[in-house]
């Protein structure tokens, strides 16, 4: 067996993987955006017990949590096609529909990733010591500025481990993207297989790619929990 | 320092009456009545689990009571629900803790400026200003950037005395500060606690040292299961306790 990457060289695959590259990079941005304000949200109205919402918080990470984010993409895509919300676009006067696949996407990516992010965060503030909070308590800060200025900036450093796999997992899921014909990187991928039937050597790179994003984000991470360091506590 | 302590005649400053606690079944305070005068020093002494820490969680308002009336200054105590309600009570009365419940996240100088300036609404200036003139009392100069859990044991306490003055109280609460600390650093946070009680400030406090007891408190309540057992002038508890309890007590002590 020889592998051929010959087909490489074409400037126009090129193109294809930068752009797809491109594309699977701002989706995972934009889930991530997504995730961290539903976990952060989410996650508060648990821990501070905000009457009548706890229950649909609830219902909906048990809900985006145990279902496979494929279905969810595909409910998503399908449902908001069905109502048909459109733009007008302000340059050509055209009709383009709202909910298009990449917005899906990301509100797909958002959703999952987002119920998890609302469990991590909260064992996160539970992790907070109950003699923190109360020393906050007694210098005169609300329930509301003790979760702002102590429990959620310690939480959320102490949430920075999962979190990092609930990161890894979203870039991953992007990948299904390309299943609502979103020109993501397996997108680029599908395409040059077709072309080139070098089956396996798309998907070695493609493999490569999801590494080297997977690592860099990673490394990302580590740097701001390494920033966000409190000295000389925990481990 | 010879700052005048008020006179014994006026109205004291926290008073409490007939105070009742409980956790379901569990009664913590039976009717629990004490006072404490305007720069008046107090310790609460007793067994463990007698209900010495839930008395000053009640006074600043931690714990809510369920029967009785505790007043602070103008401040009736069991009418504050809300939060808001709270924060004039909290600003009057400062609490410090065993285990120095700081904030790990923030340094030292940010423990000390941060409940002034987004509680009370403070200059951070001025707040930033007396912070490192408190810092320098307890002691502590040159350590403002470091964050607690780079100190040691007694220097978090001290940050924690320093951080409750500077919501500039006018009473603080002193909850077993010494309690969790190593013996070669029990000294050095109660040199600063004798300072302050000297200086006039208003201390209430609950404490295992008996001898520390003895030197500072004006007067020295003795509680065992949720009520006062038997309170007076640390000279006449210590040397001629009259309930049985609080002899027992004392013996074991001593």
């Amino acid at each position: 067996m020889t592998l051929d990457f010959s087909w490489l060289l074409d400037p126009l695959y090129q193109t294809w993987l930068l752009r797809g590259i491109g594309t699977t990079i701002l989706l995972s941005l934009l889930g991530m955006v997504l995730m961290f304000v539903i976990g952060i949200v989410g996650a508060a109205l648990l821990h501070l017990k905000v009457r009548f919402l706890q229950s649909p918080v609830t219902i909906f990470v048990e809900l985006f949590r145990n279902t496979p984010p494929l279905v969810q993409l595909f409910f998503l895509y399908f449902m908001l096609s069905e109502i048909g919300l459109t733009l007008t676009d302000p340059v050509t006067g055209g009709r383009i529909p709202l909910f298009t696949g990449f917005t899906c996407v990301v509100l797909s990516l958002g959703l999952y990733n987002g119920a998890i992010a609302v469990e991590i965060i909260r064992s996160g503030l539970l992790a907070v010591p109950a003699q923190t909070v109360e020393g906050a308590r007694s210098l005169g800060y609300s329930r509301l500025q003790t979760f702002r200025h102590v429990e959620l900036p310690i939480g959320l450093r102490m949430s920075i481990p999962p979190m990092t796999s609930n990161i890894v997992s979203l870039i991953k899921t992007s990948s299904q993207a390309v299943l609502v014909a979103v020109a993501d990187i397996m997108y680029g991928a599908t395409q040059i297989m077709l072309e080139t039937f070098r089956n396996l050597e798309v998907m070695l790179l493609i493999w490569v790619i999801y590494l080297a994003i997977a690592s860099l984000a990673v490394l990302v991470v580590r740097r701001i929990a390494a920033a966000f360091r409190i000295p000389g506590y925990g481990s | 320092m010879t700052h005048h302590r008020h006179s014994q005649q006026s109205a004291p400053l926290i008073e409490m009456r007939d105070v009742h606690k409980s956790f379901g079944a569990n009664a913590v305070l039976n009717g629990v009545s004490l006072s404490v005068r305007d720069g008046g020093v107090v310790c609460i002494i007793g067994p463990s689990g007698s209900g010495k820490s839930t008395i000053l969680r009640c006074i600043n308002g931690l714990m809510s009571i369920d029967r009785g009336t505790i007043r602070v200054g103008s401040f009736a105590v069991e009418t504050l629900k809300s939060d808001k309600a709270l924060v004039p009570l909290r600003h009057q009365v400062a609490m410090v803790f065993q285990q120095y419940n700081l904030f790990p996240h923030r340094t030292v100088l940010q423990n000390l400026t941060m409940a002034p300036v987004q509680v009370l609404g403070e200059k951070p200036a001025a707040v930033r200003e007396r912070a490192l003139a408190l810092l320098a009392k307890v002691r502590l100069t040159g350590k403002q950037d470091a964050y607690p859990g780079e100190l040691s044991g007694g220097q978090q306490q001290r940050v924690a005395i320093a951080r409750a003055l500077a919501m500039q109280p006018n009473v603080i609460l002193f909850d077993e500060v010494t309690a969790a600390l190593d013996p070669e650093m029990v000294s050095e946070v109660l040199n600063v606690i004798r300072d302050l009680a000297r200086e006039g400030m208003t201390c209430v406090l609950v404490t295992h040292e008996m001898r520390f007891a003895q030197e500072v408190a004006d007067e020295v309540f003795f509680t065992d299961r949720g009520v006062i057992v038997e309170h007076g002038p640390p000279g006449t508890l210590f040397q001629n306790p009259t309930d049985p309890r609080l002899k027992a007590f004392l013996e074991k002590v001593l």
